[in-house]
């Protein structure tokens, strides 16, 4: 009886053993990624409110602004257009809206309680039927309510993604539509855009503090003289910073990761060199120590190493070393004009300008030097890069169109968007950080 | 020591009736791996052997390591110097040309200036309270721990697993960011003739970014029913981004 058991065991083993060796022996079917697929959202009206179709709207454009989403006409929608009460899990019926091909369901309430504009809304997802996020956002009701329009985009992007969009995020450049050389502010979909300087001077390479609260940038309205000064998202006065740190020329400056140094361009004799230095002026190191140009500092996101640009070699080529200076070392050997390096913020990737066949182009390379790819080329020049905070966007300025403008490309490649139209240059586009 | 003998003769009287036992049993499992592999008329997999599919490649592990990426190749220095413009481009711009390199002496400059300068910008411009959220959900991870690769491909075969590459291709959403980065997710697949999912498809080797590998699952359970697959059966889904470099 006991063997009779042991035997039925063993022919089941074998059976099972069997199965598992012929299901792994059948082909794997091997999915790559087609290009341009994006998830179909239904977005409703939100209720409450006479500023509920704006609000949709906003909402509409930051999401479409992700390149993650694409919206489903309204005239296709079976059920309700506007939110009557936020959904249940009860209550909600997925198949109304995936019949139409959604995959998620944005519904939402908007109103003003004690002086404040209070925004609340769910996305479900309709293939396992299940809310996926449901928030409520508080502002004071004089703000703009597409400031939180962009946040939920940009929260509804994290859920999805785990990446928070930026959306809500801005960018600082250099223009010079009213004939100087101004620093400019703009959402990141190019959007609000207003001038941060208006001294009629020349000023230049702006970039934002870690935190947001700041854009350095080099002005010349002192003396005529480059030095270095701080502004506010294009309000408030400027005020200069470094201001007693030595009579040398200052002509670009980047903030360290932690907020606390800055990487600082300066001329001591016929050179120029990149020093680190305290935002008020103290320990003072110089980090280059030869007779070449080295120029255009990047940190990596960990604050540990510095891309950078030196015509060492006899070309302008990318660089990386230590945040002492230590252990320099050439990254880029193709081109024969490599420069402003601009470290992505996962530490990927380190996108620069390169001059291929007399025109500059987007390229990518990583940290290691192992992979060097160009992002985006165009017969006229594109210069400048620089990484949103999620590291999945570019932007750039180009001259495509005649003037420089700028403008935003996907690291993959896709999705160019002109952000600027104005007549001037617009150049040096500098990202900044995430809002608090 | 007498009692220790006892036992192992004990022992080796069990031992052979254990031997005798379980020869019978091995006798049997041979008698049953015969009838399966030798007697059935037709494998589970009707798919005659030795015949390569031209197209689909089952070890998608090589077609990773074989994507094309532009590699950086060293080349020489250019002898000719090139000169490098100082940081701006305007003549006022251009670094000052000095006899001898100044020393480097920082003044003493006020501990507060930055932050003095700071507080007066924030003051004046007044910046708006962030929004603050009150609830929050997460998404989950999903999946388990992965397993090894298959080998030939019938014509037939490989034209299901081309029709459901291009069909599940269609319902999945590669979000940009994770177009540049090397993911890799497995999925088992549970498929009734018809082509639809059975149950919940299963990761069997995740990407480690659990938004990848939950698109991953989203995208099979968007794209069920299938095309019917060659046979009813678990099914293995390699998904990888086109773009990683």
């Amino acid at each position: 009886m006991r063997a009779a058991r042991l035997v039925a065991a063993a022919v089941i083993t074998v059976a099972v053993t069997a199965t598992d060796i012929f299901a792994a022996e059948r082909p794997a079917v091997v999915v790559t990624s087609g290009k341009e697929q994006k998830f179909s959202v239904a977005l409703q009206k939100f209720a409450g409110g006479p500023d509920a179709e704006a609000y949709r709207e906003g909402l509409a454009a930051a999401l479409e602004f992700s390149n993650l989403f694409r919206l489903i006409d309204r005239k296709a929608f079976l059920g309700q257009t506007t939110t009557q009460t936020l959904a249940t899990r009860a209550r909600i019926e997925c198949m109304e809206w995936s019949t139409i091909g959604a995959e998620f369901f944005v519904e939402g309430a908007l109103r003003v309680e004690g002086g404040q504009f209070v925004a609340e809304f769910g996305v479900w997802d309709l293939v396992g039927c299940e809310r996926k996020l449901r928030r409520r956002y508080r502002q004071l009701s004089s703000a703009d309510a597409i400031i939180l329009a962009k946040r939920m985009a940009d929260d509804i992007v994290e859920v999805l993604t785990g990446i928070r969009g930026v959306t809500s995020t801005e960018l600082t450049f250099v223009s010079k539509r009213g004939g100087n050389s101004e620093i400019f502010v703009m959402d990141a979909d190019g959007g609000n855009q207003r001038a941060a300087t208006a001294n009629r001077s020349i000023n230049n390479f702006p970039s934002w503090s870690p935190s947001g609260d700041a854009i350095i940038y080099t002005s010349y309205r002192v003396e005529n003289r480059p030095k270095l000064f701080i502004s506010t998202r294009g309000r408030g006065k400027p005020g200069r910073i470094l201001s007693k740190l030595s009579d040398m020329p200052q002509y670009r400056a980047v903030f360290h990761p932690d907020g606390r140094e800055l990487a600082v361009v300066m001329t001591p004799s016929e050179s120029t060199e990149i020093y680190r230095v305290n935002l008020n002026g103290k320990n003072l190191r110089r980090l280059t120590q030869n007779r070449s140009i080295d120029i255009s500092p990047s940190w990596s996101p960990d604050g540990r190493r510095l891309a950078f640009v030196s015509d060492r070699s006899g070309s302008p080529q990318i660089y990386l070393m230590d945040a002492d200076g230590s252990n320099a070392r050439r990254l880029t050997f193709d081109g024969d004009y490599n420069t402003n390096p601009a470290w992505s913020p996962d530490g990927r990737w380190i996108a620069y300008q390169g001059r291929v066949g007399g025109q500059f182009d987007i390229w990518l390379i990583d940290p290691e030097g192992s992979v060097n790819l160009p992002l985006v080329s165009h017969p006229r020049n594109d210069e400048s890069p620089c990484w949103s905070p999620d590291s999945r966007k570019i932007a750039f300025s180009s001259t495509r169109r005649g003037s420089a403008d700028i403008y935003l490309i996907d690291s993959s490649g896709d999705d160019l968007r002109r952000l600027t139209r104005s007549p001037g240059d617009d150049t040096s586009p500098s990202w900044g950080p995430y809002p608090r | 020591m007498t009692g220790t003998q006892e036992i192992s003769i004990q022992l080796g009287g069990l031992r052979r009736r254990e031997l005798r036992r379980l020869f019978a049993i091995s006798v049997t499992v041979h008698l049953v791996l015969i009838a399966v592999f030798g007697f059935s008329p037709k494998s589970r997999i009707s798919v005659p052997r030795g015949v390569i599919a031209v197209e689909l490649v089952s070890a998608p592990a090589a077609a990773r390591s074989a994507a094309p990426a532009a590699v950086a190749k060293p080349a020489p220095p250019k002898p000719k110097k090139v000169v490098l413009p100082a940081e701006p481009t305007t003549p006022k711009m251009q670094p000052k040309v000095v006899e001898k390199p100044p020393p480097v002496q920082p003044t003493a400059a006020p501990e507060t200036e930055y932050e003095d300068v700071l507080a007066r910008l924030r003051a004046e411009s007044g910046e708006d309270a962030p929004p603050t959220e009150i609830a929050k959900a997460a998404p989950t991870a999903i999946g388990s721990p992965g397993s090894p690769d298959g080998v030939a491909i019938s014509p037939e075969v490989a034209a299901w697993l081309k029709r459901a590459k291009i069909h599940v291709r269609k319902n999945w959403v590669v979000p940009p960011g994770f177009r540049t980065q090397v993911l890799e997710a497995r999925v088992e697949v549970d498929l009734d003739a018809s082509g639809k999912v059975r149950g919940n498809p299963r990761l069997s080797r995740r990407s480690g970014n659990p938004w990848y590998d939950e698109g991953v699952i989203r995208a099979i359970q968007k794209s069920s029913p299938l095309p019917p697959p060659p046979e009813a059966g678990k099914w293995n889904f390699v998904f990888m981004p086109e773009d990683s470099y």
